[in-house]
């Protein structure tokens, strides 16, 4: 079925319901404010067209004061009696404008696409940001990866529809030399299999117990996974084998449909990987201390693949989860 | 222009959801509450001007036409403004102009909004929903698809704040000022987040909303209303002498809406920069004839969306250098006994920000600060709208 506008799974079903609140009944109902639109992109038309069609960026140029605004929101330069702008192409490298922010908890329309960036570029040679989403080939998105004055390249979709999420940015030096002139370089021209993993120390004798210890935590945590019909709801439809890498040694979590268990040592044909330097991170989010997430926005937790981040927040909940089980 | 005069306030009290008050309701109590602090009857009342926010929260494109009727103004002037978060400071800045003009004698200000109705169905919750409808206030070509938020907006200009200025923000101040709003919103029984106990402490080891936002140090989701009245200089003096009010006259108010694109430049956004705020705060005290704030100023209701804003938003508006906002902590110009009196509702993060009426609950609280601590002059700041857009302050003076 195609993809629709409003997606069919977030629409309720026709019904109302009373609720008390201090001993009065207030009743509510479902309802929904929508309207369905062919909109025009109008005078946007040639941009959008032009990313969709051909790969291009374009830019409007006002021939009098020579500001160049991308992308090209207006029809005349404000700043010059309103004479009319030159449409341009624009190259596909410039640098970030400022730090982006990284959206972790997207609202109900972008909740499966987090972790994403929001930023604005400066392409070269242009006066103003392009807004766009920001991307990592490396793992996980976090806070650090992108900077004021970060040099980025321009990347395409191969589906492209005339919308803003047809192109997105990486940082420049992710990209092998000789594709960083290319034109209309496509997400799948990049290599997103081969994260480049943190380093770990070498083992230690305390790293071993850490390692140890929190191995334990885990086990006693998957017991009470299989205690709890909440965590275990937590869990439902989902299956993933995580790797899991830490100095004093290596662990798998295994997520099978509502089932969580934990295994010592290297897991075969693993879905994600996990680094932590400090296996501390597992402790803290077992005991509600911290979550997974927050360890990952501070860079104390490394995942190999940002689509992953579900898995992610999946994991954040069991704790709760747990907690509000009655034992 | 005529001089003007707050004459009664009212607001309702701020919770997370109103199950047993519509939009409707909310208003007539805010409404009541005014006149009542008036002492005047709402027939004395010429004109309404109304702050809703968002159509979608009220779930009507023009959700002040009922309550036209209901709160006793039919057969009078009633007009809308909507301004993003600074809708409040936009509608009373239009009723203050009503009154200064000439047009009305005495106009009240109504801001209302629900917003917790709002509710996904997916995760059974209000919030996903709630930043949806927020959502919707993006850029509608540019923006909006690649999943603008309120929170990741102001983020961006904070984040630009930190590229320029490292050495300021640090997490210890913002912090600092959480467990101070904290304390603080303990003297406001309408608060959202009265009897809540927030330490220093548990702000810093809160998660991130959207970095390098912490949850306690991000304004709630409230829905509540607020009605200020404001009247003609006769009419003022007659209206607080029977009240036994004392007067509370605006002398200044200022505001700028700045471009909503980024640029090199500030003929477009300067990320790192509110300028809408610097801007609005420099008109507002030029007519107030105010040339140093700190000095001059004693109370400061600002519209607090995020803590770390509300420091840049303090630089901007000349109480400290920029780069220097973590000085309002550490040179002690905010903390209790200092010389500025910031935020005693709690603020929008701790006391309520109900979109529409944030800025008419900040109004009520520093009139109120005014009129109970004996002080002379005060401050209410909004602010609005993508990348920190809008601006607008009003000045309020008791004089003895």
């Amino acid at each position: 079925m195609a993809e629709k506008v409003i997606p069919i799974h977030m629409i309720p079903d026709v019904e109302s319901e009373v609720i008390e609140v201090g001993g009065q009944r207030y009743l509510q109902s479902n309802e929904a404010m929508f309207t369905f639109y062919k909109r025009t992109k109008g005078e946007f038309s040639p941009y959008f067209l032009a990313l969709k069609e051909r790969k291009v960026i374009l830019g409007a140029k006002c021939p009098t004061c020579k500001l160049v605004r991308v992308p090209p929101f207006l029809l005349f330069c404000p700043e010059c009696d309103f004479n009319p702008i030159e449409l341009v192409e624009m190259p596909d490298t410039g640098v970030m404008n400022s730090t982006p922010p990284i959206t972790y908890f997207g609202h109900s329309l972008f909740q499966h696409q987090v972790p994403f960036g929001r930023g604005r570029v400066i392409l070269d040679g242009a006066d103003t940001a392009l807004p766009i989403h920001v991307y990592t080939t490396r793992g996980v998105l976090t806070p650090r990866v992108f900077k004021r004055g970060t040099r980025v390249k321009v990347i395409f979709r191969d589906e492209r529809i005339g919308k803003p999420t047809d192109i997105f940015a990486v940082p420049i030096q992710e990209i092998p030399e000789h594709k960083r002139g290319v034109p209309g370089l496509q997400e799948s021209d990049l290599d997103w299999e081969s994260p480049v993993e943190p380093e770990l120390p070498a083992q230690t004798k305390e790293a071993k117990k850490a390692y140890e210890w929190v191995l334990s935590q885990i086990k006693e945590m998957t017991a009470k996974v299989a205690r709890s019909e909440r965590a275990q709801k937590n869990l439902a439809g989902w299956k993933r084998r995580i790797h899991v890498r830490t100095p004093g040694g290596s662990l798998g979590l295994v997520i099978d449909d509502g089932k969580f268990k934990v295994e010592a040592g290297e897991i075969d044909a693993p879905d994600l990987v996990m680094v932590a330097r400090d296996p501390g991170v597992f402790s803290d989010w077992m005991n509600f201390r911290d979550s997974l997430t927050n360890a990952i926005i501070a860079e104390r937790l490394w995942i190999s693949l940002n689509k992953e981040f579900i898995t992610v927040f999946k994991l954040d909940r069991l704790p709760r989860s747990i907690k509000r089980t009655k034992e | 222009m005529r001089d003007v005069a707050i004459v009664g306030a009212g607001i309702t009290p701020c919770k997370g959801r109103w199950v047993e008050r519509t939009y409707y309701g909310l208003a007539q109590m805010a409404v009541k509450e005014a006149v009542a602090d008036a002492k005047v009857s709402i027939k004395d009342v010429d004109a309404v001007v109304y702050g809703i926010y968002n159509d979608i929260f009220e779930l009507s494109a023009i959700p002040e036409h009922p309550l036209q009727g209901i709160i006793g103004m039919a057969n009078k002037p009633g007009m809308r403004i909507t301004c993003g978060g600074a809708t409040g400071s936009y509608t009373m800045m239009t009723a203050y102009t009503w009154v200064a003009s000439g047009l009305y004698d005495i106009v009240l200000a109504l801001g209302v909004e629900k917003a917790t109705d709002c509710f996904d169905f997916e995760s059974m919750t209000s919030t996903p929903e709630v930043i949806k409808t927020i959502g919707w206030s993006a850029d509608t070509f540019y923006e909006r698809e690649l999943g603008w938020t309120a929170s990741d907006s102001y983020a961006e200009v904070v984040l630009a704040y930190m590229d320029e200025y490292p050495d300021d923000l640090k997490d210890e101040a913002s912090a600092t000022i959480a467990e101070i709003l904290c304390e603080q919103v303990q003297n406001n029984p309408y608060a959202q987040r009265c009897g809540e106990k927030v330490t220093a402490e548990m702000a810093m080891n809160s998660r991130y909303v959207v970095y390098p936002f912490k949850l306690l140090e991000t304004c709630v989701y409230t829905e509540g209303a607020g009605a200020v009245i404001f009247a003609a200089a006769d009419k003022a003096e007659a209206i607080c002498r029977n009240a036994g009010n004392p007067v509370v006259w605006i002398t200044g108010v200022g505001a700028a809406n700045e471009h909503n694109v980024a640029g090199r430049d500030k003929r477009h956004k300067i990320m790192h920069r509110i300028l809408s705020d610097h801007l609005a705060a420099e008109a507002a005290y030029k007519m107030a004839g105010i040339k140093d704030p700190l000095k001059q100023i004693q109370v400061i209701e600002l519209h607090d969306a995020f803590i770390k804003q509300l420091q840049i938003t303090m630089a901007e508006m000349g109480f400290v250098p920029l780069g220097r906002a973590d000085d309002l902590v550490n040179e002690g110009l905010m903390v209790p006994g200092g010389p500025l009196l910031v935020n005693p509702s709690g603020g929008l993060t701790y006391g309520g920000h109900f979109v529409g009426g944030s800025n008419m609950f900040s109004c009520w609280s520093a009139r109120r600060e005014l009129i109970n601590r004996g002080l002379e002059r005060g401050l209410v700041h909004g602010t609005g709208s993508t990348i920190a857009q809008y601006g607008a302050v009003m000045i309020i003076e008791r004089r003895a």
